[in-house]
């Protein structure tokens, strides 16, 4: 689970939906996506490990990413997760769908 | 094939499992280190910042179970888990554990052997085309109204041109034949059969071809088609063997064929197997003799066309014959009998019940089993009860309890499988040589299958059971029950098998206990004659080579002098027929040439050597033996037994007198001597009056040998050949056994049964033991807080104690009551079986009841101690 800041809970796959999302910038290790998606969210979205690693082997299990080891910055060994075609597909079908679900709320959101 | 390659994927990870998550905690802790640098630039101390991530990470094992999870098989991996926790569960109650798999193992065991042997046996179709077609035609004739006989050629050529519910009808006579010239010679069955016997059995010879007609002509000289077994055997599996040439009674026989391995044996009336069969000659007296009744008859019925059919046609024809020919045929019928009874013929109903009783074996053994399962069940209502109460979802429960019972059906399933392997095997082992398709006897793999389907049903339809009750009732009652809410209700169910488990234990009991007993005073019986330290041999001379009685005494009186001039003989005597083998020669005798009124008996009659009385130890009461004088050519003499010389001659002295045995009869037979009776025909048969003839003043072409000596049965076996070898070397020496051997095979029959029947008392005693333990550990389980008050209220534990095995007791006794009533009744069918015993034998029947009574005792002293070792604190305190 991805725990947000508010005490909100994410709808569920958002996690992997955000990890793909996330490699789309390149190859990362699991701490890198995590460091990332509390970035770019400013801190809202804060990646427990409990969720990320079981996250990213349903990803590797589906074939979506494909994980290697490799070196780090400061040569330690790392694993590395690269999109793979097949989960460039899937986050175009997630992307879709959650936009379109946003796009639901938002319009319950205003008209309410 | 997204969902291929994820499974696929699994696959892989199954199997590198270890690596998998090396490299997960690995990266985990990778990700915790530049955590806790991060924690440092933050300005934390070192402590700290580890300390942070340590809280924030978790627990990391619980994750990295989370992660193993999504890639493994979760739902076989908690079925394994089940499994394991079930049989931690059985390995903790051995004693429940042992009961219930020796259950099953003995139902599906013994089902399982038997069923296969009565399939074997029975119902397995004999290995021809449409075998079910095939049936045997004999006569029955008002002349000789206790025997079945072959048909005549008359007859059967009657039966030929008129039946026409009959596709073919061959016929066939029994010889034996000698065959020489590859090795030492040896005797072979052989039948000769006409040209379309082969149609009947819907064979085709392997090798070369069939019999035509006209083979028997003897144009082409003798012609033979082997058998498949005397082909590999003797011949060597000889592929090139059509045309050649064997001797058969030194005689050339042209091999004109080899019959498939599949026929390797006829079952033919009258004995088994044929080795070989040639084309049958009929000679011309016997083509025009009506009453020649030598003949076997085999025919294939039309199809489509019944038995009661055939047979009502046949009864129309014998009718016609016996109208047309009232002196050769009066009053005669035909019998027709599908030969695959004629197979099994008498042993086919014993089979039957004997599958009837195995039947009752495998519910009672279903029925203990269920019963085990439902009183483990409800001592374990609590557990079940906790475990739900933690969280278990009930088909999880359900299904640790099916797991366990399914755990539980298919070991003692297999050990089941193992008894009937081990059982089929004895059976084999132990059954009488001639016991029917003996070599067809195998494991029936769906009979195991289905004995072993019932058996799993009952443990998991019974092993459910209190998933079930735990799930309909409420939680906290169960957990805070205990028997205080004891259902009143009697299980009645219970109570009835029990009774009837008795019933039929002591019925088995009952007649094993008879069959012992008659076994034992079968081999108490003293047979009259002396058959320590003897071996026996048979000599059978044939026909061909030795055609005329001259030739057949010269080669008997050769024989005999051969023998006795052996110094390690130091008893020789000859016969022409078996000792104790079962096997009879009658003569009939008319009382009336004596003066007498009584009508026409039956004697046994018995050609003897020489001091064949003095050899086997048989007293002369009277007169003298058979000297070498009483040879062909000399008066005509006979010695007779006591039973004889008391019937006929009484207060006489029958020594001296004269006797002929029809009215017709120009000669005269002086009895020369009178000696005491013997058991020469079988153990347990009274003896019968008999009559003996020198065996050189007439032939009857068999000579059998017994001789005495000190030295071991091969070396005399050797001293035997040698003997027969100086006298004629093409001879064979057929069935060297010691008398010892006699002896034991003419009981093998009876031995065989009463092992049967013991086995079955044996086990249906075990699972009597084992109902009744089940019975009455459940009632006392049900009754432990009971019990406890009663403890607590100052009951003594032997009253207790009583007041168990008296439940059991009444239980018991009342099997025992109609057991004893079943064993009165069915005893009777093993009456014929029965020596010396009565099948309603009271020491007999009282002994096996008591003996029934204690092992109920027996099985309900453990719950009952059980129960006067509540403690009453403990039952109490379950309010």
């Amino acid at each position: 689970m991805v725990r947000a800041a508010s005490k909100n809970e994410l709808l569920p796959g958002t996690l992997e939906m955000l990890i793909l999302q996330t490699l789309t910038r390149g190859d990362m290790h699991g701490y890198g996506i995590a460091q990332h998606i509390q970035e770019i969210t400013d801190d809202v979205l804060q990646v427990e490990e409990g969720s990320l690693y079981p996250a990213l082997q349903r990803l590797l299990l589906k074939g979506w990413v494909k994980g290697e080891w490799g070196t780090s910055d400061n040569n330690r060994r790392a694993r590395y997760y690269t999109l793979t075609a097949a989960g460039r597909k899937q986050l175009g079908i997630e992307a879709e769908n959650f936009n379109r679900l946003i796009e639901a709320i938002a319009r319950v959101m205003q008209t309410a | 094939m997204p969902q291929f390659d994820q499974f696929l994927r699994r696959i892989i990870f199954l199997f590198s499992r270890k690596r998998m998550e090396r490299e997960l905690a690995e990266e985990m802790r990778f990700h915790a280190q530049l955590k806790a640098e991060k924690n440092l630039d933050k300005g934390m101390d070192s402590a700290e910042a580890h300390y942070a991530v340590r809280r924030q990470l978790g627990n990391v094992t619980l994750q990295q179970e989370e992660s193993r999870r999504i890639w493994g098989f979760p739902r076989l991996e908690s079925v394994i888990q089940d499994l394991r926790y079930g049989a931690r569960g059985l390995r903790n109650s051995p004693g429940f554990t042992f009961v219930a798999l020796l259950t099953l193992a003995l139902g599906i065991g013994a089902t399982t052997a038997i069923f296969s042997i009565v399939y074997a046996v029975v119902l397995r179709p004999l290995p021809y085309k449409d075998s079910r077609r095939i049936v045997n035609i004999s006569t029955v004739s008002s002349m000789f109204p206790e025997f079945t006989l072959g048909q005549s050629i008359p007859n059967l050529n009657d039966i030929k041109a008129r039946a026409k519910s009959l596709e073919t009808i061959a016929t066939y006579q029994r010889t034996s034949l000698v065959l020489t010239g590859t090795g030492e010679p040896e005797q072979i069955s052989v039948a000769a059969v006409s040209p379309n016997f082969l149609d009947v059995f819907g064979v085709h010879p392997m090798l070369g071809r069939a019999f035509l007609p006209g083979d028997e002509q003897q144009k082409n000289g003798n012609l033979v088609l082997l058998g498949y077994r005397l082909w590999q055997k003797r011949f060597g599996s000889d592929p090139q063997i059509v045309g050649k040439r064997i001797n058969l009674d030194q005689k050339p026989y042209t091999v004109v064929g080899v019959l498939p391995q599949t026929v390797s044996s006829f079952y033919l009336r009258g004995y088994g197997k044929a080795d070989a069969i040639v084309p049958l000659v009929v000679p011309p007296d016997q083509a025009k003799n009506r009453t020649g009744w030598m003949y076997l008859a085999i025919a294939k019925l039309r199809s489509g066309v019944s038995l009661a059919r055939a047979q009502a046609e046949l009864n129309a024809i014998a009718g016609a014959l016996a109208h047309e020919y009232p002196k050769d045929a009066s009053q005669i019928k035909f019998p027709v009998e599908t030969i695959q009874d004629a197979t099994v013929g008498g042993d086919k109903r014993e089979l039957m019940i004997l599958l009837a009783a195995v039947g009752f074996l495998l519910l009672i053994a279903c029925a203990n089993v269920s019963n085990l399962v439902l009183s483990r069940g409800l001592q374990r209502q609590r557990e079940i009860a906790v475990r739900a109460a933690l969280g278990a979802s009930r088909t999880r429960v359900a299904r640790q309890l099916l797991l366990e019972s399914l755990l539980l059906a298919v070991t003692g399933g297999a050990a089941g499988l193992g008894l009937a392997v081990w059982g089929i095997q004895a059976f084999h082992a132990l059954a009488p040589i001639d016991f029917p398709r003996l070599d067809e006897l195998r494991l029936e793999p769906h009979i195991a299958f289905f004995a072993f389907m019932i058996s799993v049903l009952a443990a998991v339809i019974f092993g459910l059971a209190p998933a079930i009750s735990a799930s309909r009732s409420d939680l906290t009652s169960t957990m805070k029950e205990n028997s205080a809410t004891v259902s009143t209700r009697q299980p009645l169910l219970r109570s009835a098998l029990v009774v009837t488990e008795v019933a039929l234990a002591l019925v088995l009991l009952t007649g094993s206990a008879l069959m012992v007993q008659s076994m034992v005073r079968t081999l108490r019986v003293d047979p009259g004659l002396r058959t320590d330290h003897m071996v026996t041999a048979e000599v059978t001379l044939s026909a061909t080579r030795y055609p005329s009685e001259d030739a057949q005494l010269l080669f008997t009186q050769k024989l005999f002098d051969g023998l006795r001039a052996q110094p390690q003989l130091t008893g020789v005597a000859l016969s022409n027929n078996s000792i104790l083998e079962h096997s009879t020669a009658l003569m009939s005798f008319d009382p009336a040439t004596l003066g007498s009124t009584d009508k026409e008996v039956n004697l046994e009659a018995r050609s003897v050597s020489p001091g064949f009385f003095s050899a086997m130890g048989v007293p002369l009461i009277h007169g003298r033996e058979f000297s070498d004088q009483d040879r062909k050519g000399s008066p005509d003499v006979v010695i007779i037994n006591q039973s004889m010389a008391q019937r006929f001659f009484p207060q006489q002295d029958a020594v001296g007198r004269s006797i002929k045995f029809s009215a017709q009869d120009k000669n005269f037979n002086q009895i020369i001597g009178v000696v005491a009776d013997t058991r020469d025909i079988q153990l347990n048969a009274e003896p019968r009056p008999e009559i003996y003839f020198p065996i050189l003043q007439a032939s009857f072409g068999q000579v059998r040998i017994m001789v005495r000596s000190s030295l071991d049965a091969a070396a005399v076996s050797d001293l035997l050949r040698n003997s027969l070898r100086s006298v004629d070397k093409d001879e064979p020496l057929r069935e060297v056994r010691t008398m010892t051997e006699v002896i034991a095979s003419s009981v093998a029959d009876h031995r065989f049964r009463t092992w049967l029947l013991s086995t079955f008392a044996a086990a249906g005693l075990v699972l009597t033991l084992i109902g009744i333990y089940g019975v009455i550990s459940y009632s006392v389980a049900q009754r432990t807080h009971e019990m406890g008050i009663r403890i607590a209220l100052g009951a003594r534990s032997g009253k207790m104690l009583l007041m168990v095995l008296g439940h059991a007791l009444r239980l018991a006794a009342l099997g025992a009551a109609i057991g004893l009533a079943g064993a009165f009744l069915l005893m009777r069918v093993l009456a014929n079986q029965l020596y010396e015993i009565k099948p309603s034998d009271p020491v007999t029947l009282v002994g096996a009841a008591v003996a029934m009574l204690l092992v109920s005792t027996g099985a309900s002293y453990l719950p009952a101690r059980r129960a006067t070792r509540v403690d009453p604190m403990v039952a109490l305190r379950c309010e």
